[in-house]
């Protein structure tokens, strides 16, 4: 085979598998559900109402479902940004997709309904006939549940004697010839058979309502899908963002608690040093005290050896100069008075000496000016190292100095 | 001969103004999707060969072209994905012009980085073989589960030791196995376009050289594992030792073991008997290459 030809034969089999795409999806296969050809979960094929809910972080664009031999059985193109819904028919079965791109991310939501078998939508059709003339007639909650229970008795009923009347209709097809059928049809039989084409009539007006009723009850069952879609994604962020602030308060108490501890432990370490500096700066106190009580002691020791030595050498002298010793008691007593009080003297000054020339001499006398009184000066000064009489002539050589002398 | 050649032309003229009438009624608004299933049905020859050209375009670009048949069925190949994808997906864009959304389609592929695994290598039969099954297996639970068998020669058993599934999931093994041998292998070979006599070839290298064919295989596999393996969930990445013997022991994430392990030869290795309570003791698996289902 050359080149062109079996490039031609792959073509045509693409083609022909492009045409065909048989589905050999068994019925309680998984149906895989991808998101931007990533897989992202499966619907199970055979629950009744499997959902299938997804949030991406990314913005979805194509959803892909494909059976497990990895056919694909439906798919969408999502908008860029809003919602798209689409009813994927998968044999009998569907699956209702609801796409919600945002402007961050997107949700996906899909809806697996399996074919509804003849028994469950009679027995819908049945319910929701009951459910309307219930409607129908307000009457309190336990009356209705009675009128309701007891005409879901009576079409159970219904449907029952139908079953029986089509079970032995063709139990008599079966046994007799066609031609024996025709001869033995009664008028009884047609007029069932009326009866019948009537109830059928009814029947079909009625399916077609419980259609219209479907269909309006999955437009709902699809808002509300949206809905839930909604609030799970709201949901979903508030509590991410719920989860970030206690993140961001524990991270913060940790980092609180942590420079609270750092703080005391630093007091508390600083608190120490200090006190162990006192304690240090207060033993040395106590050894200082300890030493100058000592010193006083030692100190009082010595002044009482000294008064005594004192005594000892006034009793000797007095006893050498003065048999009474009180009286050179006295002496030494007013002698130390004498010491202490100022020696006070009078002064004239020479004509035109100014007053501060006065006070500076006195100033440097480191004396004190008293009473004027008649041109003389009162004037204190400590007592002088030499007797007075020579202290007034070393006085009167003084340049400003006019006369001196010490009473008044 | 001449009435034949006037045949021939006429012929020719007659196919030119059909297919011009199909590209019209393809630039055309198409309002529901039963109009776009009428509309895109009969052109499905034109839509592939205008993906194949815009495929072959984008590898001249790329400087990954040349002109073998290798190339050529790579290119068909990728253009039947897109237009496989656009059949399916583009009735939920009604009302739309058909031409326009599959030239927006193909050009948003091609806008991808590495929109598909192109390796030299990987266009020969042995590469295709291995490209087409890894690449079927990110789309097919089948494929994947055969992919154990085609990498180690395992059975349905085999798997359901390996990776620790329970008996619900044992189930669905076995039928993956059967759907595979069924109709899946031979429908993958078809989409590659392996022929009868590159089969049987594969099969006598397999026989003559098994050392160099297996570890030519391993070097192959590891390019393709490595570039379909970003189309699994972003959650599942390689995992140690110790997490993957946690997920074994405390029977979660039974998907990311059936997913992961198959496309990674590495974790295979690293996972290697943490899923047969100890009943797998042998030597670490190594790559054993099988072509038949």
């Amino acid at each position: 085979m050359g080149h062109e030809e079996e490039l031609d034969a792959y073509r045509s089999q693409l083609l022909e598998s492009l045409n065909s795409r048989p589905t050999i999806r068994g019925v309680s296969d998984p149906i895989q559900v991808y998101v931007n050809e990533r897989r992202v979960g499966e619907l199970e094929g055979a629950g009744i109402g499997a959902t299938l809910q997804v949030q991406c972080v990314d913005h979805i664009e194509t959803i892909q479902l494909r059976a497990e031999d990895g056919t694909l059985l439906g798919g969408l193109t999502a908008p860029e940004c809003g919602y798209r819904t689409d009813r994927v028919r998968i044999s009998a079965d569907t699956v209702e997709l609801s796409v919600h791109n945002m402007a961050q991310g997107g949700t996906l939501s899909a809806l697996f309904t399996p074919a509804p078998s003849f028994w469950s939508r009679a027995w819908k059709s049945i319910a929701d006939v009951t459910d309307r003339v219930v409607a129908r007639r307000p009457a309190p909650a336990y009356g209705m549940r009675m009128v309701a229970f007891t005409q879901a008795l009576l079409a159970i009923a219904v449907v029952g004697l139908v079953t029986d009347r089509i079970t032995t209709g063709r139990t008599l097809v079966r046994t007799p010839s066609p031609v024996v059928q025709t001869a033995t049809l009664s008028p009884a039989p047609v007029a069932d058979m009326a009866r019948f084409e009537q109830q059928l009539d009814e029947l079909a007006r009625m399916q077609a309502k419980v259609d219209d009723a479907l269909g309006s009850q999955q437009k709902g069952v699809v808002q509300l899908q949206q809905a839930m879609v909604k609030l799970s994604s709201t949901q979903e962020s508030f509590e991410s963002n719920v989860l970030t602030v206690r993140e961001e308060i524990e991270k913060r108490l940790e980092t609180v608690g942590r420079e609270t501890d750092r703080q005391t432990r630093q007091m508390a370490s600083r608190g120490r040093v200090e006190q162990e500096q006192l304690e240090a700066a207060i033993q040395n106190l106590t050894a200082d005290n300890h030493r100058l009580s000592k010193e006083v002691v030692s100190l009082e020791e010595y002044n009482q050896a000294l008064k005594s030595k004192l005594q000892t050498a006034v009793a000797s002298a007095s006893k050498a100069v003065d048999p009474s010793p009180e009286r050179l008691l006295k002496m030494a007593d007013s002698l130390q008075a004498t010491q202490q009080m100022p020696f006070l003297f009078w002064v004239t000054f020479s004509d035109g000496t100014s007053q501060e020339s006065i006070d500076k001499w006195v100033h440097e006398m480191q004396g004190h000016k008293g009473a004027v009184s008649e041109g003389w000066q009162e004037v204190r000064i400590l007592p002088p190292a030499v007797p007075a009489d020579r202290f007034l002539e070393q006085v009167r050589g003084e340049k400003i100095v006019k006369a001196a002398r010490i009473s008044q | 001969m001449a009435v034949t050649r006037m045949q021939n032309t006429l012929s020719k003229s007659h196919v030119m103004a059909d297919r011009m009438a199909t590209v019209n009624r393809l630039e055309e608004v198409v309002s529901t999707s039963d109009e776009f299933d009428q509309v895109v049905s009969q052109a499905l020859p034109i839509l592939l060969d205008r993906a194949t050209g815009y495929t072959k375009r984008f590898l001249r670009e790329t400087g990954q072209w040349s002109d073998d048949i290798e190339h050529e069925k790579f290119a068909l190949r990728w253009g039947s994905e897109y237009l496989e994808r656009f059949l399916v997906c583009g009735r939920s864009e009604v009302p739309c012009r058909p031409l326009f959304l599959f030239d927006s389609l193909v050009a948003k592929q091609h806008s991808r980085p590495e929109p598909f695994c192109y390796h030299p290598d990987l266009l020969r039969p042995l590469g295709r073989f291995l490209d087409g099954l890894v690449a079927r297996a990110v789309v097919s639970r089948d494929a994947l589960i055969a992919l154990y068998h085609h990498s180690y020669g395992w059975g349905a058993g085999d798997v359901i030791a390996v990776t620790g599934l329970n008996g619900l999931e044992s189930q669905r093994i076995y039928k993956n196995f059967r759907r595979w041998r069924e109709s899946g292998w031979q429908r993958t070979i078809d989409e590659v376009g392996l022929t009868k006599a590159e089969l049987a070839e594969l099969g006598n290298q397999q026989q003559r050289h098994r050392q160099r064919f297996n570890s030519d295989a391993e070097r192959l596999i590891r390019v393709a594992q490595a570039h379909y393996r970003k189309s699994e969930p972003d959650h599942y990445p390689c995992l140690s030792r110790s997490q993957w013997g946690d997920m074994f022991t405390q029977g979660y994430g039974c998907d990311y073991r059936i997913w992961h392990l198959a496309l990674c030869l590495d974790c295979m290795q690293t996972a290697w008997g943490l899923g047969s309570s100890g009943s797998l003791t042998g030597e670490k698996p190594r790559l054993e290459l099988q072509v038949r289902p």
